[in-house]
This record gives structure tokens, sequence and C-alpha cells, in this order.
């Protein structure tokens, strides 16, 4: 069942069991008005609070800067300085790395997790307070927590493993395992973000619509497949849009976790940035590779949307 | 609104394993948060995992903690409460008034997608590459180092999360019993507030959670525009690392420190949105 | 669900409760610090405090470590003592350790000004000097209301660090270097002495003098079970992690490789390839990759492989707790490790601590003649922050800041921070090194907990490194230090951690540093440089 496109009518695209029955499923059309007072508020804000500082971020971006000040034209040459950097590139592997996993896995378990709890059996409910604690959670400590967990003499990661008869796996001291640290601690941070997301939005799904399916199918598989996922599919979209714009800007993990090490296996391109920009005050460099970043990021960005509209609507 | 199944034992079974694991996975660390508070510096490296068995707790960490630095901590979790749910609120009300109107009505300009997609751009920038124009901005304003620049801060960045979700969410809900309240005389906005807002109540809390958790766990912004008087936890807690390396033991007791509140909040608010909210449901 | 209610109830009491309890019990300074500190604070010369600064208030930025830590500690201490003297207190704001930089540089570049006194690092002078950011104490030196203190008794090395040229810019406080730490028991225990002659063919050099002796010690005490704890123990503790100020470590070690005596009379007069150690004073060529760091480099990575592999992640916190735990035999770093050695929930190993100066080396490459000269070279450092305060520019009322400074300076106050060792402040003047030579006793030590033969080792090794030494470091105080040490930090970590060949790594740190000169612009750096070093150019 999908959601109907502005101005249009439904497009049934779902088998003829569904809609025969219940006429409510083609009202879900927009209210063909215009109005405009809901979204002002919003957008008078961002207007005036992101403006000024995207403009004056693309302004540095063409600059040389010291300490802070403006002290010369530099036009493109922040952006070339950038191509020409292997620092640069390294770390946009690794971002990209990170964000693939993370989002995958995350996008992942959490819809796994939001469909088990959705039943409506006792005790779940206070489990589910449980496991949003993750999201509380400051990045920084937990980075500094990670360190004390994936110690590899004595950590109880590393003790866990050694008795279940693997060896010493060098977490922090190794650029691969590091890597996949990073991507542990992301992952158990950020789950939660989709689970909470997709359990309401499928505790949104009104049970006459299972109802009805049961009806005519019981295969649990179908029901989900043909009624679960395209009834869900707006907020599975948004939450993987999500997380991936906010994987994308992933700094305080590895930050604390790792310090980008060892060397500079795991920073991301957002440390990198911060560390030349509020660091080392290259505020001109910084700001380019911000901004290329920012192009990345809607790039994919829109290339995703695009697609899954299309997929699913 | 919850399946229900003709459950199979297994299904319960099945169900109830993967709980406990997910369970497992999210508690132990903060077990282990719990321990290491309670350990002596030299047994933080030791295999110390059980507690009386492996290692002799003590509480001098947390005597130090609250002693010394209780003033201190005490500070910044007040600031952390007050700037996150403002903020939160904040970003929540726009965000939702924002994300129905692009659930509900068609704009001649642009598309509601643009739209929505032109909101969620907001959070591609990266902060660092934002901090120094925001800063001389509220400098401007005569705002550092005051809770109100970090409330606005991390309204700008949390409401595009509110409009995003609360605008799937609204379109996930039939238009019909809005059109039905505006047949009976309602104005649009008493239709929104009495009828979708309350239908939404799950999403609303969810997106409320989820915003509050940004503003909590913001540091960034917070290092840049405060320095005393306006510090959040998460400032307190990065002080753990100093000249002789991180001080695990506080990291750990100012972690728990720093989760409490939210999760005080999120066990006992939650039930209360949704209900106060249910409630103006009935009528309509 | 009442047991979710009762739990929220009980979860907010014992918080509240907790807080309550701090607020009473307020934990301060023992019995025995209040008495010392009352002596000290007598027999401190106290200047002549202008009643006009009766009622004001300073604001001193210091990195975050909270009343009883390592140099905030310090600032809390003495407040009270200050507003008796003088009627005017100050604010103390804490900054995170890791965004010092941030903190403190967006404030004096966009002229914001909240700080008066900035009780920061050496590696910021650079910076300080280019922008003129900073007050230089000289001015306020020969003011008769000012506490006279006395900077001819900080040991030259790290006196050097509180001037500029001639002039001085900061006021004494806290005085930084390395020495290596290592087990005197294990070492001077007979059993291993045999088993080491059998081993290596000679007898254990105890304490090491070269860092070629420190290799053959900790490769052949790594692996082995040598504190009886039945698991196999190891040779050096390092603490390689980016970010964790690792590259001191290295800094420290190729030392002795890089920095060659200067010919004529005065061995340590630095001549434009003697005594140099980052750049070629007439060119700004980065000097990190000349043969002499090539070979230091090779032996940081050879002693890396006597110490568990782990190393390449830790911090301070996890690499001291190796040596301070009794897990591994030696280590080497500042001066917190000696008073941190004495804590009895941090260590065990009080009573059993041995500490000698920094080994040298059994050759040096001498840039002059770009050959390797094999004889053996010590030179004394001063790495770390040597942490001191300054008086910002924006400062609005100086004196009183200078007042402040010079009497937290004088050798009594300085002498007491020194000897409490919680206050993070490391011994480096006359006042604190022992009699003869020095004016202080063991006693002294003794009394605030230190075992009396750990402290002796501790003291004498730092005033041998700085007195006795020959040569010295010089400290890199140019605009832009910090970015550069980020980058030796990362790529020295790709050469320990076999991502890169040692050569390529220390080409690669040139090519950005080079890059970094040009940035900043290479004459103002070269003029700088040449001051910091005290390079006259012939």
């Amino acid at each position: 069942m999908s959601k109907a496109k502005e101005g249009e009518g439904t497009r049934a695209s779902l088998p003829l069991l569904l809609c025969s029955g219940k006429g409510e499923w083609k009202m879900r059309r927009r209210l063909r008005e215009k109005g405009n007072a809901f979204v002002i508020p919003a957008i008078f804000w961002v207007l005036t609070f992101t403006i000024f500082p995207l403009v004056y971020s693309f302004r540095v971006s063409l600059s040389k800067v010291l300490y802070g000040k403006l002290v010369g034209f530099a036009g493109a040459s922040n952006y070339l300085r950038m191509f020409g950097d292997y620092r640069f590139w390294g770390t946009l592997r690794f971002t990209l790395v990170l964000v693939l996993i993370s989002v995958c896995a995350t996008t992942a378990i959490g819809l796994g997790l939001a469909i088990v709890f959705n039943r409506k059996m006792k005790g779940l409910r206070a489990f589910r307070s449980i496991l949003t604690m993750p999201l509380f959670t400051a990045p920084v400590a937990l980075g500094y927590l990670g360190v004390m967990m994936f110690y590899e003499e004595n950590g109880p990661i590393n003790v866990l493993l050694k008795y279940l008869g693997m060896g010493k796996v060098p977490w922090l001291s190794h650029p691969l395992w590091a890597t996949l640290a990073i991507c542990l601690v992301d992952i158990w941070q950020w789950t939660p973000f989709a689970f909470i997301i997709l359990l309401a939005g499928l505790q949104s799904i009104s049970d006459e619509i299972y109802e009805a399916a049961v009806i005519d199918t019981s295969s649990g598989w179908a029901v989900f497949r043909y009624i679960t996922l395209p009834l869900l599919s707006p907020v599975l979209g948004t939450v993987i849009m999500l997380r991936m714009v906010d994987a994308f800007k992933a700094f305080d993990i590895p930050f604390s976790l790792t310090s980008g090490g060892p060397g500079t296996a795991t920073r991301t391109l957002t440390f990198y940035i911060y560390t030349q920009g509020l660091r080392n005050f290259d505020l001109g460099y910084a700001s380019a590779m911000a901004y290329f970043l920012l192009a990345i990021t809607m790039v994919i960005g829109l290339l995703f949307f695009r697609r899954y509209r299309e997929l699913y609507e | 609104m919850r399946r229900r199944r003709k459950g199979s034992v297994v299904t319960e079974i099945l169900t109830w394993v993967v709980v406990v694991i997910a369970v497992l996975w999210v508690l132990f660390p903060f077990y282990w948060t719990v321990i290491t508070s309670f350990k002596k510096p030299a047994d933080v490296f030791r295999l110390s995992s059980i507690p009386w068995l492996q290692f002799t707790p003590t509480l001098g960490n947390w005597q130090t903690e609250f002693t010394q630095r209780g003033p201190e901590i005490l500070r910044g979790i007040t600031n952390s409460i007050i700037i996150a749910v403002f903020a939160s609120l904040l970003a929540v009300a726009l965000g939702t008034l924002a994300g129905y109107g692009l659930a509900r009505y068609r704009y001649v300009k642009w598309r509601n997608q643009s739209m929505a997609f032109w909101f969620l751009s907001q959070r591609f920038l990266p902060p660092a590459a934002t901090v120094i124009p925001f800063f001389l901005l509220m400098k401007s304003l005569g705002l550092l180092d005051t809770r109100v620049a970090l409330i606005l801060v991390n309204t700008t960045f949390a409401m595009p999360f509110a409009v995003l979700i609360m605008k799937d969410m609204f379109r996930e809900l039939p238009v019909e019993l809005e059109e039905a309240a505006l047949v009976d005389g309602c104005s649009r906005f008493e239709a929104f507030l009495r009828i979708a807002l309350p239908l939404a109540a799950p999403a609303l809390v969810a997106t409320v959670i989820i915003c509050f958790s940004f503003a909590w766990n913001e540091f960034l912004f917070a290092l840049v525009l405060t320095y005393k008087h306006a510090t959040p936890m998460t400032i307190i807690i990065a002080g753990t690392e100093h000249t002789q390396g991180v001080q695990f033991w506080y990291v750990s007791t100012r972690l728990l420190l720093a989760i409490l509140p939210p999760t005080l909040l999120a066990l006992t608010v939650q039930r209360y949105i949704v209900r106060g909210l249910t409630m103006g449901a009935v009528k309509g | 669900m009442e047991w979710r209610r009762l739990s929220v109830v009980l979860l907010s009491v014992v918080f509240v409760l907790g807080f309550v309890f701090g607020a009473l019990a307020q934990e301060g300074a023992s019995e025995l610090e209040i008495q010392t500190a009352n002596a000290a604070f007598e027999a401190a010369d106290k200047g002549n405090p202008d009643p006009a600064w009766k009622g004001q208030k300073l604001t001193i930025a210091v990195y975050s470590a909270g009343p009883r830590g390592a140099i905030s500690g310090p600032l809390y201490f003495w407040r009270p003592y200050f507003e008796k003297l003088t009627g005017a207190t100050y604010d103390i704001v804490e900054i995170p350790f890791g965004e010092l930089r941030e903190k403190i540089f967006t404030d004096l570049m966009t002229g914001t000004g909240t700080y008066d006194i900035i009780v920061g690092p050496s590696w910021f002078y650079g910076d300080y000097i280019m922008n003129d950011w900073i007050v230089p104490a000289q001015e306020f030196f020969n003011d008769p209301r000012m506490p006279k203190w006395e900077p001819e008794s900080i040991a030259l090395p790290v006196r050097e660090l509180y001037m500029w040229g001639d002039k001085l810019v900061g006021f004494n406080n806290d005085h930084d270097g390395q020495v290596i730490y290592y087990r005197r028991d294990i070492l001077s225990d007979p059993k291993w002495q045999e088993e080491f002659k059998k081993e290596k063919g000679k007898d254990m050099p105890t304490p090491p003098w070269t860092w070629e002796e420190v290799y053959e010690i900790c490769d052949f005490f790594n692996g082995k079970d040598w504190n009886g704890d039945g698991e196999p123990d190891y040779g050096i503790s390092m603490h390689l992690k980016v970010g964790g100020q690792g590259f001191f470590h290295f800094m420290a070690l190729s030392a002795p490789y890089v920095v060659s005596p200067a010919p004529g009379d005065d061995p340590a007069k630095v001549t434009r390839y003697h005594n140099v150690y980052w750049f070629d004073p007439e060119t700004m060529e980065p000097l990190v990759n000349t043969p002499g760091f090539v070979e230091a480099l090779n032996m940081l990575i050879k002693l890396s492989k006597t110490g568990p592999s782990a190393m390449f992640g830790w911090s301070l916190g996890e690499a001291w707790d190796a040596f301070l735990r009794g897990k591994a035999v030696m280590c080497w770093s500042w001066g917190d490790v000696g008073s941190l050695a004495q804590l009895p929930d941090r260590s065990v190993i009080q009573g059993k601590l041995g500490v000698a100066p920094i080994p040298g080396s059994d050759k040096y490459y001498d840039l002059e003649t770009q050959q390797w000269v094999n004889k053996k070279n010590f030179v004394a450092n001063t790495v770390g922050a040597s942490w001191h305060g300054v008086i910002s520019k924006y400062c609005k009322n100086k004196e009183l800041a200078a007042y402040f400074l010079s009497w937290q300076a004088t050798p009594q106050i300085n002498h007491w921070n020194v000897v409490w060792g919680w206050t993070g402040v490391d011994p480096g003047t006359s006042y604190d090194f022992l009699q003869p030579s020095g004016k202080a006793t063991i006693e002294e030590y003794v009394a605030t907990g230190y075992d009396a033969e750990d402290a002796r080792q501790f003291v004498t090794a730092y005033e041998e490194m700085w007195t006795k030494y020959p040569l010295r470091q010089t400290y890199l105080r140019i605009p832009g230090t910090p970015e550069m040490w980020e980058v030796y930090d990362i790529h020295l970590s790709e050469a320990v951690t076999g991502q890169v060949s040692p050569e390529e790594a220390l080409n690669r740190i040139a090519e950005e540093w080079k890059a970094i000169v040009e940035r900043y612009g290479k004459d103002t750096l070269k003029k700088i440089y040449q001051e910091a070093i005290g390079y006259k150019p012939e």
C-alpha cells in the first residue's frame, strides 16, 4: 500500500484483496489546498540561523586564513590542495566505509528489533525503555568506555573471546581492527535511533490492516513484504537518510576511542576538518573540505532520495 | 497498534531470546561503567569483571566526585537538562508544525519533497565549518556563555529531524478524520491540534526523545560557546582527560550521572505525553 | 508498573542525596598540608600589594583537572591565601585538555579577552609571540609591588622555556622533562643479573645509560615472568596512541642521535648545524628526515617490540598503569610517574622505583660533516608542557595578574607545590633538588608520602639531567607548533605500526612541515625560530 503523490489519487499497488473491502484507503490523498502557515515558523528559524553560517563558511573556503582572520583571496586553491592531499582521500575512504557499515547495520538491526518489540506481549514495554539508553550516552564518554572495554590485555571483550577460544584481538593497535571497533561502538549507540523511529512507525499502522491480511493469507513473510514494508517504507527511507547524513559527520567516537589512529587509519573526514579548522585554525582549508563533504552528502542523499521514492511510490 | 499473532510458543520463545540478547548487548557497557566507577585506578586495567571476586570495590571515586566536583557536576547536569528540554520542545514544536504542513498541503513554488530535502540539508554541513560563524553570531548578540545560545543552536540542529519524522507520521494518518472535523467547523489548526496530533502521539514521543538525546550529547558547540556558567555535562565529561591521561574511573562516574536524568525522563515522561495527548483524541 | 515508579523515586533520591552529602562533607586538605602551606606562606616574599586591588577579580584559564588535580589544583588551593593577601580574588575556568588550543586561541583571536591569565603549555609561545598576545613577565619583574622570585634557580634547560631571548616571558611554575624509570629491585636482583649475563654475555647495566642498553634489558625481560604472578610480563611500556602524547617519547629518544655538540669551547652553543633539532635555522628546512632521526626511529621501533603490541593504542593512563602495576620493567616519561608510584591505589611499586636521567646514544650524526660520529652523546630534554602562567594582553588588571603569578613563582610556594605530588608540579629548581647541590632535604619529600629512596632517585635523576648533561634539546616554539606536532604524532604512529617505512614516515613529516611553514610565512617563522632557540646568524 503506498501513499499518494501530492495532488494525485491513490495508486493501488497491492493485490486487490486489500483494496476491495475497505474504501478508506482511497482517502489518503492530500487536501488540495495551499497552506503556508504551518511551515513558516520553521522556515523562518532555518533562514535566520543557518544561512549566515553557510554563506560565511563558503566565503572562508575561498580565502586564505591565518589565526581566524581572512587575509586574502585564495580562489580555488584550498579546493585544489584538497584534491592533492592523500590524507583527505584516506579519511574520505574511511568515512565512506563507516557510513556504509553503520547505516546498513543500524537500520537492519533496528528494524528487526522494532518488529520483535511490536508485539503485544507483557513486559516488553519495560525493555523498550532500556533499549533507548545508548542514545543518551555522550559519545565522548562512550569512546573512553570503549577504550576500557576493548583493552587488549584484560578488557572484557578480549577475555570473552579468550574463553571462546579465539586469540587476543588487537582492537586499538591495528588499523583494521580499530576500524571494526569504531563501527561496533557506532552501531551500539545508533541502533536505538532506528529502533525507536521504526517502532513508532510500525505502531502507527492500524490493526485493521493486519486483520484483513490475516484473513487472506497467513504467511508472515507475505504480510511483512506486501503490507508492513510498503507502509513503513517512507519512515524507513527517512531513517536511512537521517542515519546516513549523521554518519557522514561521525566525529565523537573516532575522536575519543582511537583519536583517528593508529596513524590515520580511523580518522573520519569530519575529524580532519575539525583538527584543521579548530585546532590549527586553517579555516580556509577546513571550510573547503566541509563544503566538499556537503556536496558529497547532498549528491548521495539526492540520489538515494530519488531512487527510493521511485521504488516505493 | 500491535499485531496479534495466533502465537506459537516457538515464536514467543524466539522473541524473548532476541529481547534478552538485545538487552544484554545494551546493558553490558553500562554494567561495565558501574563497576568501573567502583574500582581503584590500579584495577581498571586488570582482569576485573566481577566485583568482590576479582577486585575489591571502593567508594573512593564517588566520594571524590561528589565532594570535589559536586557543585560543578550539579551545574553541568542542570544546564544540560535546561538546554535539552527547551531545545527539544522548541525543535519538536516547530518541526511538527512544519511536518504537518508538508504532509497535508501542497505548495505552489516548491514541491514538498524538495522542501523536505532542504530541511534535511541543514544537517549536511559538518559542524566544524559552522562553529566559528556561530561563535561570531552569538558574540555579537551578547549570548556567549549563556544557556540561551545553546538552546538556539540545538534547536537549529534538531529541527530537521522533527520535520522529517513528523511529516512521515502525519502522512500515514488517514485524512478523513480531519476532513470531518473541518466540515464540523474546526479551523485547520484546531483539526491539527485535536485530531492529528493525538493520533501521532507515539511518534511525537519518539521525536522528543531523539531531539532530547541530540541536545543532551552535543559537545562541539557547547565547547566553543560556553566558558563557565552554561557548560553542560558533556564538557564536564571531557574534562576527565588531562595531562596524566584519561581518568577512566571518573569517566564512569560522570557517564552514569549524565545518563541518569534522561533515563528518568524517558521512563516517566513517555507515558504522560501519550496519555495526555490521546485523551484529547476521544472527542472529535 | 509500580516497580518502575518506585525505581524512579529511588534513583532520584540517591542522586539528590549524593550531592547533598558532597556539599556537606567537603573533603579538603590534610592537616599536614595546611600546616606546611601556612609555613610556606609566611616565608614567601609577599611584595607590596597595592590597596587599589581590593575587590578586583581575575579570570584564570587552566586545563580541566578539578580542585585537587594536577596544575589546576594549586590554583584552588592557594586562592584563600591570595584573597587574604590582597583582598582580590579570581575565577578559575577549566578547559578540557584536548580543547585547550581551540578555546584559548578563539578567545585571543577574536579579541574576546575572557581570560586574564592563561596557565598554558610552552608550545603556545610561537603563536603568542607572533600575534603579540601576551605581556612578558620581564615588564613586572622589577616592580617593587611584586614578590621577588628567582629565575636563576630554575635549571637552565627549563629556564630557557620561560624566556624569550634574554627577556622573561613566563612565571615559574612547572618543570617538565622525561627521565627513565625502572624497577630497581628487579634490575639489582642477583638472580636476574646472572641470567642476563648468561644470555647477553655481559653485565646488566644498572641503570642503563644508552638506548642500546635499554633495548638489551627490555628485550631480556620481555616475555619472562619476572614479577611472579604466573604470567609473562613485559620489558618496556610506552604510550604510542595517536593523541596520547606518544611523540614526546620519540622526541626524548631521538635527541642524542640528532643533537650534536658544537666544536670549540662551548659545546652547547647553537650554531647552524649543532644543537639544532627541528629546522635548519638559515633555510627553515625540516631536519626530521636526516639520518640521525631515521636511526632513532629504527631504535624506537626495535624497542617497541620489547613490550606489548597493545602499546600502539595506549595513552598515558594505560602505559603508566602497566609500569605502576608491575607488569613492565621500564618506561620513560614525566615526573608524574614518580609521584604516582607513591599512591597505593595506583601503584604497587612504591619503594622499588629506580630513576635515571634520560639515556643517551652510542653515536650521533653530525650535520656539518654529514657523518656519523661514534661517541657517546647525552642530551637533556624538556619535552612536555612545563605548564605556567602568562598574562593575556587583554587582561584588565595586568599588575594584579603579575602579582599573583610572581607570588606563585616564589621559591617557597613553588617548592611546596613540588613536594606535594598531587599538584602536578614537578621538580626543576635548586630549591627542589637535594642538598648539598640544592636546598631541599629528603625529609620534606618523605613527609608528603614519598618513599625516601624513590624520592632521592627521582629528584636526583632530574637534577643530573638538567645540570650535568652537556647538551640540551631545543624546544619548538614557533607559530604552528601544535599543528606540526600533530603531524609528527600521526606519522610516527604509522611507522611504529608498520603502515609505512620509517624513512617514508619521516619524509611525510618533512613534507607537511614545509607546507605549514609556507602557510605561516617562511620569513616570519624563521625569525621567530631563531629567537626561540637562541641562534645568532653569523
